[in-house]
Formats: C-alpha cells, sequence, structure tokens
C-alpha cells in the first residue's frame, strides 16, 4: 500500500473515531437507560429517545403531515431554489466574467445586496409574495444567488489567457472558444460554488420554514421548540445535518467524476 | 566545419533578405502605458525571417522577446510599425501562425488526441478526419499510446510534445515558440530540442523561437538574435550552421565553445547594463 493510501485510510479511521467520541460523550451524559443522566433528558434527550422518537415520527408523522411529507417538502423548497439559481446565476456569471460591460451593470446589485442578511428580507418577502411557497423559494435564492454567479463569474475569469490564446491561433471562432475552452476550464470553480451554496441553501431552510409554514423539517423542529420537545428538534436537525452532508458527498462525487481536470493544471 | 567562424554576423533586414523574406517584422515598437509612466518595451525592430528560416531570440529577462513574439502572433498590437507574413499585415491570431507555450496552455478537460485535434476541428475538418490528422502528429512527436490520457497524466516534457502536436496539426506556414522549454529538466530538453531538429529539418518549417539560453539558440537556430535589455531592440544577429550538424553532440565541440564565447560576452554585457539600469531606477 503506497504512503498516500494509508494516510488517507488513517484518515479515514480517524474521521470515524471522531463521530464515536461524539456519540459516546452524547450516551454518557444522557445515561441512555444504562445510569442516571447527568443533564435533565428535557434538555437533551439520549440517542435512544431520538430514535425512538424518530420512529414515531415516521410512523404516525408530525402535526397531520408524514416526516416523508416534511422531509420532501423541504427538500423541494431547497431544490428549486438551487436549481434556479444555477440555470440563472451561473449564465449571469459567466457574462459577467466575460463582459466588463455586463460586470459594470451586474456586479453592483449583486455587490450591495450581498452583506444584507437574507432573513431580515423575509418579512418583506411575504409582504411582496404572500405567506405562499414563493415567497420562502425567494429568500434562499437570494441567499445563493450571489454565492453561484460570484463564483462563476470568477472561474472563468480565473481562465488563463495562454488557454485562450492557444485556442485563437489554431483558428477557434469565439463561439468555439466559449464552449470548448471557457466552459469548460470555468466548471471546476462552478462546482466549488454550487457545492458551498449547498451547505448554505439547507441552512436557509430554517429560515425559510421560520413563519407562515405548516410543514417542512425545520418548521417541525421550531414548532416542537415552542413546546419543549427536545427529542423532536433532534430529529429535525439531524435530518437536515444528513440531508447536508449527503448533497455534499454527492456534488464531491460528481466533481471528481465530471471535473477530473480540476486543480491539476 | 566548413566555414572558417561558426557564427558569422549578418543583417537580418537587409534589402535582399527583405526581397525574399515570408516574415518581415518592420519598425515594430511597444509601449507599455502612457504619459511619464510609460514604459518601452520594443524599441523599432526590424527583422525579415526566410521561408525555412530557424530564428532564436535570445535576450536578458524583461528584454521584451516574448512581447516581440506575443505581436507576431497577434495577441497583442505594437504600438507602431507592422509585422507581415506572406505580404499580409498581422492584425490578431491566426492559424498560419502556430504558436507553442511555455506551459500551461493545453486543454486539460480535452484527452491529448483531442487537443491536437482541436485546430483541424476549428477549421471545419469533420470530427473524424481531424481525428485522423491529430493522430499523425501525434506519431511525429513521438506520443503514440497516450492519445487517450489526459494532459495532466503526462510529464512536463510530454505536454511541451503534445502543445508541439497541436501547433503542427493546423499545418501552419510559421512556428512561434515562447521558451517552450524553460521549464523542463536538462536531460529532457536536451533530448526535446534534438526532437525539434529532426521535425524542422523533416518539415522544412519556419520557426521563431524565444529562448534565454544562448546554448539552445547554437544549436537549433539558423540564425540568432541577441536583444538588448530593456527597451528591447537589436544588438546583434548571428548566422550559425549548428544546426545542419548531424552530430547531436556538436555543443560538446570546440567549435560550439568558440560560437557561445562571443554571443555570451555579448550577451553578458547587456545583462550587466540591465541590472545596472535595475539599481538606478
Amino acid at each position: 500500500m503506497s504512503v498516500a493510501r494509508r494516510t488517507a485510510r488513517r484518515n479515514q479511521l480517524l474521521g470515524f473515531a471522531s463521530f464515536a467520541v461524539m456519540l459516546l460523550a452524547w450516551i454518557a451524559v444522557t445515561g441512555s437507560g444504562l445510569w442516571t443522566p447527568l443533564v435533565n433528558p428535557t434538555f437533551l434527550p439520549s440517542p435512544v429517545t431520538v430514535a425512538n422518537t424518530f420512529m414515531r415520527l415516521a410512523d404516525k408523522g408530525y402535526q397531520g403531515h408524514t416526516l416523508l411529507h416534511h422531509f420532501l417538502i423541504s427538500l423541494m423548497r431547497f431544490g428549486i431554489a438551487f436549481a434556479i439559481c444555477v440555470a440563472v446565476g451561473v449564465p449571469v456569471g459567466l457574462l459577467m466574467g466575460m463582459s466588463s460591460g455586463a460586470r459594470a451593470v451586474l456586479d453592483p446589485p449583486i455587490e450591495i445586496t450581498r452583506p444584507i442578511p437574507k432573513l431580515a428580507l423575509l418579512p418583506l418577502f411575504i409582504i411582496w409574495f404572500g405567506i405562499g411557497e414563493l415567497s420562502k423559494t425567494i429568500v434562499i435564492i437570494t441567499a445563493l444567488f450571489p454565492l453561484i454567479s460570484i463564483s462563476a463569474m470568477q472561474a472563468v475569469r480565473a481562465v488563463s489567457v495562454r488557454k485562450i490564446h492557444a485556442a485563437q491561433s489554431l483558428g477557434a471562432s469565439p463561439a468555439m472558444i466559449f464552449r470548448r475552452v471557457l466552459l469548460p476550464a470555468s466548471l471546476p470553480g462552478i462546482f466549488t460554488g454550487m457545492r458551498v451554496s449547498v451547505g448554505i441553501g439547507v441552512t436557509m431552510l430554517v429560515g425559510a420554514e421560520m413563519v407562515a409554514t405548516s410543514d417542512g423539517v425545520a418548521w417541525m423542529a421550531l414548532t416542537a421548540a415552542d413546546f419543549v420537545q427536545t427529542d423532536i428538534v433532534l430529529v429535525g436537525v439531524l435530518i437536515m445535518a444528513v440531508l447536508g452532508y449527503t448533497l455534499d458527498r454527492i456534488f464531491r462525487m460528481l466533481e471528481t467524476r465530471v471535473v477530473h481536470w480540476s486543480g491539476r493544471d | 566545419m566548413t566555414t572558417a567562424s561558426p557564427v558569422a554576423p549578418v543583417i537580418l533586414d537587409s534589402a535582399e533578405r527583405r526581397a525574399t523574406a515570408r516574415l518581415i517584422v518592420d519598425r515594430v515598437s511597444k509601449r507599455f502605458g502612457t504619459g511619464p509612466d510609460a514604459i518601452d518595451a520594443l524599441l523599432p525592430i526590424d527583422l525579415a525571417v526566410n521561408g525555412g528560416d530557424f530564428v532564436c531570440i535570445v535576450g536578458p529577462s524583461g528584454c521584451g522577446k516574448s512581447t516581440l513574439l506575443n505581436i507576431v502572433a497577434g495577441f497583442e498590437t505594437p504600438t507602431a510599425g507592422i509585422v507581415t507574413l506572406d505580404a499580409r499585415a498581422i492584425t490578431g491570431p491566426g492559424r498560419e501562425r502556430g504558436v507553442v507555450f511555455q506551459q500551461g496552455a493545453l486543454f486539460n478537460w480535452m484527452t491529448v488526441e483531442e487537443n491536437v485535434a482541436f485546430g483541424p476541428r476549428a477549421l471545419g475538418k469533420p470530427a473524424g478526419a481531424a481525428l485522423d490528422t491529430a493522430r499523425r502528429y501525434i506519431e511525429l512527436v513521438g506520443l503514440t499510446g497516450f492519445t487517450r490520457r489526459y494532459p495532466y497524466e503526462l510529464s512536463g516534457g510530454m505536454q511541451q510534445r503534445v502543445g508541439i502536436a497541436r501547433a503542427l496539426a493546423n499545418e501552419p506556414e510559421v512556428l512561434l515558440m515562447d521558451e517552450p522549454f524553460a521549464a523542463l529538466d536538462q536531460q529532457t530538453r536536451e533530448l526535446l530540442q534534438e526532437e525539434i531538429r529532426g521535425i524542422w529539418r523533416r518539415t522544412g518549417k519556419t520557426i521563431l523561437w524565444i529562448t534565454h539560453s544562448i546554448e539552445e539558440a547554437l544549436f537549433l537556430a539558423t540564425h540568432v538574435v541577441v536583444m538588448t535589455g530593456r527597451p528591447g531592440r537589436i544588438k546583434a544577429a548571428f548566422e550559425t550552421a549548428f544546426s545542419r550538424d548531424p552530430d547531436p553532440l556538436v555543443t560538446t565541440s570546440a567549435a560550439f565553445a568558440e560560437a557561445k564565447r562571443q554571443v555570451v560576452s555579448l550577451l553578458r554585457q547587456e545583462s550587466l547594463q540591465a541590472q545596472r539600469q535595475e539599481a538606478n531606477a
């Protein structure tokens, strides 16, 4: 086995160990039925309780909806917002990267609105777009759009001028240079932007489902917190954690498959 | 050696050379910026390159030799003067001038054969024919067996071979090479130098080659142009015969050493002066 592979294997084991230690600490302080809990179970239920609650919710649902419904509606809210951001943000970013005119027009609105905490805009969106899905989707979009468009812009601007020169002196038309040089050369950067915005998008679900909702995983956790049902809160939190982690892994996997040339110049 | 001196001074823009030349650099100068901060990169340069010439341009770092090549390639426009190829003015990049870069110019998302087929595709050849052309040139640079690999899977020397094959695949009139072997180790560089001589002899291409290595210039070129430090202009030009010598070890001969001595002493003065200018600036 090579040194690199041995290191990778060791780090994988360390990762598992780190996870196991966290779980053991959780079991230890909550007792988990083995001994008297060190902290009040109302504040921190044991993993066993949380697992049981998960089974119960999966079976009976929560507040009139199945757990699967809560999960899927959250995934859909995130998915639609993310898809719109990629479909519009990537072309806008590419345009900004290639044309200084487009950059002059589009950069100020994006840069000025970027530091605004998007959740602060949610009440305004509800007034403008109502209490339906639209305002929730839009609040997630406002958070992801700048990330995705700016990463696409930076990716295309970072393409080495040598590659463009090479294509030009080989007789390539501007359309061919875009399609076969600029676009593939920018893909790794675009992917990074998408991966970062997956994490942020899942976080934004909490905000989007904070008001004017009666379903969704984050809504479930927030509502349960009002009734100090900490076990349900933890089920919701863990579902979001697993969702974020899984999406991140999927994107990493896609990255190594689709943009195999990433970082290898 | 038949000639008394292995390097003979030559005037590269003489009237008779101009009369037959294919590539003419005519009073080309380049200034970056405007006003008092403007920097002269090139003072008026004249060069007349005949078909089949192998012209090496040597000079200290920052002397504008790459700027000159970029102007000939059409990546930059001269502040004054004009470059013509076969009596047509150069206004931008074009397929009749193939360019090989130092490194980092290959398309990493394409296989070796797709990289080399890029030019023929750009010129409108159907995919199959373009790949056939690509494979021919991949064979010419000795990379058969690596056609389906990606550039990042190859060594630096092999990547430069891909770059050369890619430039050749469009059958350009002139090859422009910007320190193509500068980033390679000594052994690889020497091997590739020998091969580029072979390719040049077989194809009869006209080559304009930028280097900071005098040895490389003397080994490869039919004409060596020595440039001054910034602002760049032509200090001297020599005709040499080593590139036609079949002996790959000609660089170890006494005649080669003597030729190198001549050129080095010229270039040394220039480097010293460039350093002094920098110290005073």
